[in-house]
Parts: C-alpha cells; sequence; structure tokens
C-alpha cells in the first residue's frame, strides 16, 4: 500500500495538471477582462498553458482536446510573434473561455470515467475563422507574418488502460458430477479458456494444479471464479466445457459487487512492489537526469507464487492530489478525539488519588502531553481549512457571463479572498453565494446605465464580494452599489402573497421588512429571468446557510445599493457549547445561541387553556418549551423554580427552554447522528463527552420550526 | 460479505450456504432471547461487547434504544426483545451487546445472553413454518430453522432485521403527512 | 510485420498473441532476457522485429531493463532512429513516474493494463505499423 502515496497515475497527473492550468487560465482571462488587450506576459502565459494542454493530451491520445488547443495556442502565437493591433479583446476571451469550458468538460468525462467524446469541430471552426480575420488584420497592418507554428506531432504515446466501464463482471460457479475424475484439471482447462478474453480472472481453490486435494474440493464445494471481461455472456459460455458439469451457475455483478466479491476471494492487494532507490526520491530530478535513468534501479518484485494471480487492477478513478480524503481527516479527528478523552481517564484516574502521594513528576509529563494533545488538535482543525480563493474565482466567472448576457457593465471587485474557512462550509456556501451574486447582477443593478447616470452614479455598476474573518464567524458579503430594495414594495407584495400578517408597514422594522425576501414564495421580479429566480428562492439560500448554522444579514438603502451578508461558523466540527442536564440525558447547546439563563417563578408562566405556555421576562412573553415534555425524559425537574430558564435566540426569534442544570461549558466535536435513527427535529448531531458518554446536540432553528409547526 | 452477495443473488438458501467463505462456513453467532435460541451468521458480527451506558435518543421507535459510544465511533442500538415485540426485560450483567456490520451500517444488537458459537451444518436447516404460532412476530427475519441436538436455533436474517420495519414505518409516515 | 511479445503471466500473454497475430507474425518470450536473446538472433538474421511489446514485471530482466538493452543494442550497431524497432510497454504500473521513465528509455509507446485494444490499434497507425 505504501507505494500509493507517492505514485498519481498517468491519468490523474494528468487530469490534475490540465485542472491547474485551465484554472490558472481562467483566473489571466477574467482578471484582463476588462483591459483593452492581454499583455505580452498573459499573451505567452496562455500560449504555454495550451501547448503544454496539447502536448500531453496528444500523448494520452484525447484528439478533441488535442485539435481545439492546437488551434488556440496557434491564435496566440500569431498574437505572440506579430503583436497585431485591434485585436477584438471580448470576442478573443470568450473564445479562450469557450475552450477552457471545453477541455474542462471532457476532462469532468475523464474523470467520471467516460470517454472524452466532445464534439470539437465547431470550436475549432470558430477559431479558424477567427485566425483568418488575425491573420487578414496582421497583413493590413503591413506586419511581416511570422513563419507558421510549427508543430512537434507526438512521437510516444500513452494508453490508458480501459476504464472497465464497459467490462462485464461476472461470478461463474461450477459442480461437476461427483464421480467426476480428475475435476482440477476440467477446472484448469476452464480458467484456461477463459483466459484469452478474461481482464481479470480469480478462481477458488486457487492451487487447481499443484494440489491434488483441491479436486476432492471442487467436487464437493465446486469451483468458483470471477471474471472480468468484455465479453458477452454468452461468449463467456461457449468458452466453458461443460460435459461433466451438473450445474454451472452464472451471475453478472455489477462492479461494486465484483469488488466485494474480490475481497471474498481473498485477493489481498498483491501488487507489486517498486522499489525505487533511495537516492532517486530524495535528490530529485536533478541527479536522475544527469545520470538517466537506470532500469536496473526499478527492481520489480514479481508477485509471489501461489497466490491469486492478477492480470489488473481494478484502477481507482481519479485521487484528489493536494487534498486529502476528508473521510481520512475525519478519522484522524475522530482519533484525536479520543486521544483526549483517553487523556482526561490517566490524567484523572482514581488510582493516582492516593493521599500523600508525590506527583510532581507525573504533573510535569501530563502537563507536557496535554499541551501537545491540544497542539494536534490545534493542528488538525487548521488542516481543514481551506481558502475561498477558488470559490470567489467562480463568481468572478458569473458575474462575467451573466453581466455580458444581460448587456450590464459592472465590475467586480474582491477583497479578503485568502480568508480560510472549512473545507465542509465551503462546499455549503457555493451555491448560496452563486444566488446571492446572480441576484446582485440580475436584479441589483439598474437596467440601463442611464437610470444610474441620471441620478449621479457612474454608469458603470460595481459588485463587491468580501470575505473577512471575526470572532469565529466567518462574514462573506455581496454588495452592490444598484438600486437597492424598496420597503413599500416589498411590503405590498408580502401582504399580496399574505405571507405576512396584516398590519400597518411602521409596525414592521426595516430588517423586518427586507427579510421578506427569504419567505417562500417570495420573488420581487415578477418575470424569472434565466439567472434568478429560477423557482429557487432566497428561501432556499437561507435554508441552507441554517443547515450550516449560519444565517443571512440583509441590509440596503434605496437607489445606493444592497448588501446580503452570510455569517457562517468558521468550522462545523467544532463548536463552543454548554452542556446541560435534563432527567437523566445531558444536552448540548451552542454557546452562540444562548441569550441568557435564568430563574423565575411560577408567576411567570402563563399557560393557555391549548395547553401552550409562555415565559413574561421583563414584560416580555417568550413561548416555553418543555424538553423534558418534548423529549419524553423521565426523572426531571418540573416545578419551574426548581429548573433553569435558557433564553435561546435563532434569526430574531426566541425561545425559553426549561433544563434541570448546567454542567459545564466546553468545546465540542460535533458528530453526526448515524443516518440509521432517523432525523429528529430539534437535534444537529451528537458528541462524546470527556468521560466517554454522549450528549445531543440541540438545534435552536428545528426546535422552533418544530414549536410552529406544532401550533 | 459473502451471505451479502449471495442474497442479492439467489434465493435458494442451499446455495447460500456453499458459497460462504470457508473459515466462516455454517459458523453461527447464537444468543437466548427469552426461552428461544436465535442465530446470526458469524461474517455479520463484528465484536461482543458488553452492556454500557446508552444515550437514549428521543422520538425514534421503542426498539431504538440509543446510542452507544464505541471507542470514538458512535453507533445505535437496538433492543431485540423489544424488536420482536416482546416486553424488554431488564438488563443484567449477561445482557451484551453484539455488534453487526451490515452493508456498513454499524449497529449494536442488545441480546439477553450470548449461548455459543455453533456450527450448523446446512442439511440441519429447515425453512421457517409458513405458519408459526408463537414464532409469528419474528418470522419475518427469520430465514431457517436449525436442529442442533436437542434445541432448535432461529436464524435471523440481520438486513431484515434491522430495516424492514423502517421502511413500512416510514412509508406509514409519508402517509400520515400526506393525509394532514 | 514481425513482432516481438514479452509477458511472464500466461493469461496476458495469450491475450496479446491473440491480440497482435492479427497484425503479423508474432514471437512469444516469457521472460526478459529471452527477449533481447531473441531480438539480438532477429537482428543478426537480418530479420529485425518492428515492433516489440514489452511487460515491465518480468523475471530475470524487467521491461525497463530490455528496453534499454535493445536501445542500446541498436546505438552500438549505429541503427538510425527511424529504424529502431517500436517499442510498447505493457504493465498495470500506470503511475506517472514510470510512464515517464519509460519514455525517456526510449519506447514509442506505454499501454496501461487492460490494455485498451482499440486506442492500441491507432498508437499502431500513428507509428506506421499498420
Amino acid at each position: 500500500m505504501a507505494e500509493e502515496f507517492n505514485t498519481e497515475s498517468m491519468l490523474d497527473m494528468f487530469l490534475y495538471e490540465s485542472g491547474q492550468l485551465l484554472e490558472k487560465l481562467e483566473g489571466i482571462i477574467l482578471e484582463k477582462q476588462d483591459a483593452d488587450c492581454f499583455d505580452d506576459a498573459d499573451i505567452n502565459e496562455i500560449f504555454r498553458v495550451m501547448h503544454t494542454i496539447k502536448g500531453s493530451s496528444g500523448v494520452l491520445m484525447y484528439e478533441n482536446i488535442t485539435k481545439v488547443t492546437h488551434k488556440l495556442e496557434d491564435v496566440f502565437y500569431y498574437l505572440r510573434e506579430s503583436h497585431p493591433d485591434n485585436v477584438p479583446h471580448m470576442e478573443l476571451v470568450e473564445k479562450v473561455l469557450a475552450v477552457s469550458d471545453f477541455v474542462t468538460g471532457e476532462l469532468d468525462k475523464l474523470k467520471n470515467g467516460d470517454t472524452p467524446d466532445g464534439d470539437e469541430k465547431q470550436l475549432v471552426e470558430d477559431l479558424d475563422e477567427f485566425l483568418g480575420r488575425l491573420k487578414g488584420e496582421i497583413k493590413n497592418q503591413g506586419i511581416q507574418m511570422p513563419q507558421a507554428n510549427k508543430h512537434v506531432e507526438p512521437t510516444q504515446f500513452y494508453i490508458t488502460p480501459v476504464a472497465g466501464d464497459d467490462s462485464h463482471f461476472y461470478r461463474i460457479s461450477i459442480h461437476y458430477r461427483s464421480d467426476t475424475q480428475m475435476s482440477n484439471l476440467r477446472a484448469y482447462s476452464a480458467t484456461y479458456a477463459l483466459k484469452e478474453v478474461a481482464e481479470d480472472l480469480l478462481y477458488t481453490p486457487d492451487d487447481i494444479l499443484s494440489n491434488e486435494a483441491s479436486a476432492d474440493v471442487i467436487v464437493a464445494e465446486g469451483f468458483h471464479m470471477l471474471l472480468q471481461t468484455k465479453s458477452s455472456k454468452e461468449e463467456v459460455i461457449a468458452l466453458i466445457d461443460s460435459s461433466e458439469a451438473e450445474e454451472i451457475n452464472f451471475d453478472e455483478l455489477s462492479k461494486e459487487e465484483y469488488g466485494r466479491a474480490l475481497s471474498e476471494f481473498g485477493r489481498e492487494e498483491a501488487e507489486p512492489v517498486v522499489v525505487a532507490p533511495a537516492a532517486a526520491k530524495d535528490d530529485g530530478n536533478k541527479e536522475a537526469k544527469k545520470e538517466g535513468p537506470k532500469p536496473g534501479d526499478y527492481v520489480v518484485k514479481t508477485k509471489e507464487a501461489g497466490k491469486g494471480k492478477t492480470l489488473a487492477k481494478n484502477q481507482p478513478k481519479q485521487q484528489s492530489i493536494i487534498s486529502v480524503n476528508v473521510e481520512k481527516m475525519d478519522a484522524l479527528m475522530d482519533l484525536i478525539g479520543e486521544l483526549v478523552i483517553a487523556e482526561a481517564v490517566v490524567l484523572q484516574n482514581p488510582d493516582l488519588k492516593v493521599p500523600g502521594l508525590e506527583l510532581s513528576n507525573f504533573q510535569k509529563a501530563s502537563g507536557q502531553l496535554s499541551k501537545i494533545t491540544t497542539e494536534l488538535q490545534e493542528v488538525i482543525m487548521s488542516m481543514r481549512m481551506m481558502p475561498l480563493t477558488n470559490t470567489f474565482q467562480k463568481m468572478r466567472r458569473i458575474v462575467f457571463d451573466v453581466s455580458r448576457k444581460l448587456g450590464k457593465d459592472i465590475e467586480l471587485e474582491v477583497i479578503g479572498e485568502n480568508t480560510e474557512v472549512d473545507k465542509n462550509i465551503i462546499e455549503h456556501i457555493t451555491d448560496p453565494l452563486m444566488h446571492l451574486v446572480r441576484n446582485s447582477v440580475d436584479h441589483g443593478i439598474e437596467e440601463n446605465a442611464e437610470d444610474r447616470t441620471s441620478i449621479g452614479k457612474p454608469a458603470k455598476g460595481k459588485i463587491t464580494l468580501e470575505a473577512k474573518n471575526e470572532g469565529g464567524k466567518v462574514y462573506i458579503s455581496v454588495k452592490d452599489d444598484g438600486k437597492g430594495l424598496n420597503k413599500e414594495k416589498l411590503y405590498q407584495k408580502a401582504l399580496e402573497k399574505g405571507l405576512i400578517e396584516n398590519k400597518p408597514i411602521n409596525e414592521f422594522t426595516d430588517k423586518e421588512i427586507f427579510r421578506f425576501i427569504t419567505l417562500p414564495g417570495f420573488s420581487t421580479k415578477e418575470e424569472v429571468t434565466e439567472y434568478s429566480g429560477r423557482g429557487v428562492g432566497m428561501d432556499v439560500v437561507v435554508k441552507n446557510i441554517q443547515s450550516i448554522s449560519g444565517r443571512l444579514d440583509i441590509s440596503s438603502v434605496e437607489f445606493e445599493g444592497s448588501e446580503m451578508t452570510l455569517v457562517i461558523p468558521l468550522t462545523l466540527a467544532i463548536i463552543n457549547g454548554i452542556v446541560v442536564q435534563v432527567g437523566n440525558s445531558p444536552f448540548v447547546i451552542e454557546t452562540a445561541s444562548i441569550k441568557e439563563f435564568v430563574r423565575v417563578g411560577e408567576d411567570s408562566l402563563i399557560s393557555e387553556p391549548s395547553g401552550e405556555e409562555y415565559i413574561v421576562l421583563r414584560g416580555e412573553c417568550y413561548p416555553f418549551i418543555r424538553l423534558n415534555e418534548r423529549y419524553d425524559l423521565p426523572d426531571s425537574v418540573d416545578k419551574i423554580e426548581e429548573g433553569i430558564i435558557v433564553v435561546l435566540e435563532h434569526e430574531g426569534s426566541q425561545v425559553c427552554v426549561l433544563i434541570d442544570k448546567l454542567l459545564q461549558e466546553q468545546e465540542i466535536v460535533v458528530k453526526p447522528i448515524p443516518p440509521y435513527v432517523r432525523k429528529v427535529k430539534g437535534l444537529s448531531g451528537c458528541t462524546q463527552l470527556g468521560d466517554g458518554s454522549i450528549a445531543l446536540i440541540l438545534d435552536i432553528a428545528g426546535l422552533l420550526m418544530h414549536d410552529g409547526e406544532r401550533r | 460479505m459473502a451471505e451479502e452477495l449471495m442474497k442479492k443473488e439467489e434465493t435458494d438458501e442451499t446455495e447460500e450456504l456453499l458459497e460462504e467463505d470457508d473459515s466462516q462456513k455454517g459458523m453461527f453467532m447464537t444468543f437466548q432471547i427469552g426461552k428461544e435460541f436465535f442465530g446470526i451468521s458469524i461474517s455479520y458480527v463484528n465484536e461482543i461487547i458488553a452492556m454500557q451506558p446508552i444515550a437514549a435518543i428521543p422520538e425514534v421507535d421503542d426498539y431504538i434504544k440509543g446510542l452507544i459510544n464505541l471507542r470514538g465511533k458512535i453507533i445505535p442500538v437496538i433492543d431485540v426483545r423489544v424488536r420482536f415485540k416482546m416486553e424488554s426485560c431488564e438488563y443484567t450483567d449477561r445482557t451484551c451487546i453484539i455488534v453487526i456490520d451490515v452493508k456498513s451500517t454499524m449497529i449494536g444488537l442488545i441480546v439477553e445472553r450470548l449461548a455459543d458459537v455453533d456450527t450448523i451444518a446446512e442439511d440441519s436447516i429447515a425453512p421457517p413454518p409458513s405458519l408459526g404460532r408463537k414464532e409469528h412476530e419474528h418470522n419475518k427475519y427469520v430465514y431457517g430453522l436449525a436442529r442442533t441436538g436437542e434445541r432448535v436455533t432461529l436464524l435471523l436474517d440481520p438486513e431484515k432485521l434491522i430495516k424492514q420495519d423502517d421502511i413500512v414505518a416510514a412509508m406509514e409516515e409519508v402517509r400520515k403527512e400526506e393525509q394532514s | 510485420m514481425k513482432i516481438l511479445l514479452a509477458e511472464d503471466d500466461f493469461a496476458s500473454r495469450k491475450f496479446m498473441d491473440k491480440q497482435l497475430s492479427r497484425y503479423g507474425e508474432c514471437d512469444v518470450m516469457v521472460d526478459g532476457e529471452e527477449a533481447v536473446d531473441a531480438f539480438m538472433m532477429a537482428l543478426e538474421d537480418g530479420e529485425p522485429y518492428d515492433l516489440a511489446c514489452l511487460d515491465v514485471m518480468m523475471p530475470v530482466m524487467d521491461g525497463y531493463q530490455v528496453l534499454k538493452a535493445i536501445r542500446d543494442i541498436e546505438a552500438q550497431k549505429g541503427i538510425p532512429k527511424s529504424k529502431r524497432v517500436k517499442v510498447i510497454m505493457t504493465t498495470a504500473l500506470n503511475d506517472e513516474r514510470n510512464v515517464k521513465m519509460a519514455f525517456e528509455l526510449g519506447c514509442e509507446a506505454y499501454a496501461g493494463k487492460p490494455i485498451d485494444v482499440e486506442k492500441f490499434e491507432k498508437v499502431l497507425k500513428k507509428l506506421g505499423l499498420i
């Protein structure tokens, strides 16, 4: 297994490198979209990117990619050599993006194990036509035509192994008649026949020739084979000699089943081990290049005899290269969590509590241990953090595409793209953020430049995308200097649609009015455009953000613009929580959502005949939830003066919850509740406390929702 | 793993047993609930642990007793008695948890007492009676009856044990929601 | 066309032999040393191979060593680059390092196993063999 760490397959390398290059390319293009032309450095860079992708796709024989990149390379070759003026810059930008999209699409197909079969003809024609005009321009301007760009056809090729997707997987069991002589030889002839079509073949018993006793085993238990092949069932059956066979079972397996069946057949990953000399590894390329590779250095140990022979291994598809599998990170995090608990068990071991025991050395050592474990925790947390750069890059592209389609002139400013956020969170915010950015371009910025200039604003609209990290939260805002939100309109619309209570507009705060747009069924624009309001509205954005315990803040001034801010936790995996007890069960409440703890008497309680209860605090009335009743917890406090009231706040709504007592405040490692247990409303996860017991984490949003539904 | 694959492929039990891994062939972890003995193919069994504190989860089926912490992995546990619609009985020091792994879902089964690991020959397994009296409730989880000596062991299908009802329950829930 | 096939794994050998025999006469060797011997012999007889398919993982001499030996012999005999035998490495070792090394040693193509027969044929065309 060890070699898996330093060997990436050829295809993975190609995907990775090309992906990186395209990302870089898109970065350059979007940065220079508003400039008049590319400068020499850009042209060189784009040329180089195309050249590299062309070369490597040529070696791997992805011809459509080669052709497209080849053409664009030509275009940039002429730009580089002749420096023509009057290049239609916007058109060029579009051409590059079109090529980039095409190649990205093909790479995605490869990643999914599909064949890159995109049709490049149209694109190549377009590029040809563009190149023709460019050459004409060069001639017109009296610049000497450079020599044609020389292309070196690749002389070396890499044939990617078949993806195995069109392979069939079979499990074949042959049961011979009990009086069959030398059944092992019959079994062998079956494997011999199959080897002609096999991509992979495993059989059990596997020592059919060398071990005569295997004949008895075969007669008694049958002979079982696993076969990977391109041939059809009929073709395979035709290959097997069925005389003497009493019964042949033939099952086609899915790839997954086959994978599982492999281990059942005792396939250890008997991969050949490539032993590379230490020097070649350590000294890097220089040394290796100078001396040239020595074939003998790579001693290849052949497979051990007697083990199941393997023709091929199931090629793993596309591994992430710099990023570690999140599952492994989670496993590591679990282990570290365990370590911390184990540490507590050792350090607070009752055996240490012998009176008069001299522990000063122990204390010193344990102090050191604690320091290391704390650091370890911090390191693993930091490993999960990723900058928002890529996410913001995507937003640039969206602003570019949408504003051009809508014919709006918009400038995008990006601030703080290096802000780091937990990887899980990045995955959750990309879609909501995209929606907000589209909204800003589509609805935020005015339709016509005149609408802007007439009120003294610059003709060019501006959208600012900003991320910052403050007090354990990340703020990501999308700000536009467009028309802003009209409170009156929002109010009318919400009223019309029956989304709000019928009360005068001045009884709502500005914030409340702005929040109308996040109500399901609310859309300020009558027509649904291509770019926003595709049936999914702001309510979906809010829901997504809430699912990672974040929130959306909206502020806006009419005619000046709006600002949408996503406030999200730095990390999902660790929260600051307060452990409370209800009955015999511990629960965790996120510290940030707790407003206060109070003790009140029976006189603060209002009970409605319907059974609803409210608590009055300082003249304000809050809904009241008894956790013990809600979750049917025995042995808990019933009288409210004996327990503690926790006032919880979420998105501006408050609720009071009755608990028995407070246990402690601590950092909580959030773990999901196993999916086998169906989702319980009001619980967002579980965690392990210092003593190894499990506490459930309360989800305030869910609790409020649940409460609302009940009413 | 072996049976898992086979179950999908075939329904014939004799075939199934033929195809099992050699080492675990015909081996069953047997345990006692009430007066009856039950068996689970050992290939599903991850480990046996002593009874431990269980964190209850509200608003779930009564047979899901809650969560336990298995070396940092949080897994649900179900009470097999309750699962069979029997009265739950008090947990004693004989009570233990069989941790099984069914299609990568880890689940703990609370059983009254562990009996043994038995090797059960395939020819001593009979299909369950179609009209059981007492067995009626758990009939749907039992795929075979094995006679070893004087004892009859009911062989359980763990996949059904942990699933089936949940699907039924989920369907009911959907129906309820649709009505309201 | 004259083809040299070196492959120790029987099943692979059978498979490849069947595939390659469509294009020409195929000599089959089971280890690296035999492959070099066969190559030498053919060269001395004045009937050199047009194509050599070398497995990487072989006993005695691995595919890389064979490839290097072949290229060394050719260099020694002053055979021009265009007349050299076309070499296709066949192996399940598809990591970049191994592929690059094979390229540096001077093979024409590197085919990952399981071999994509269609692409294999395409390469033969590109190499001007068929």
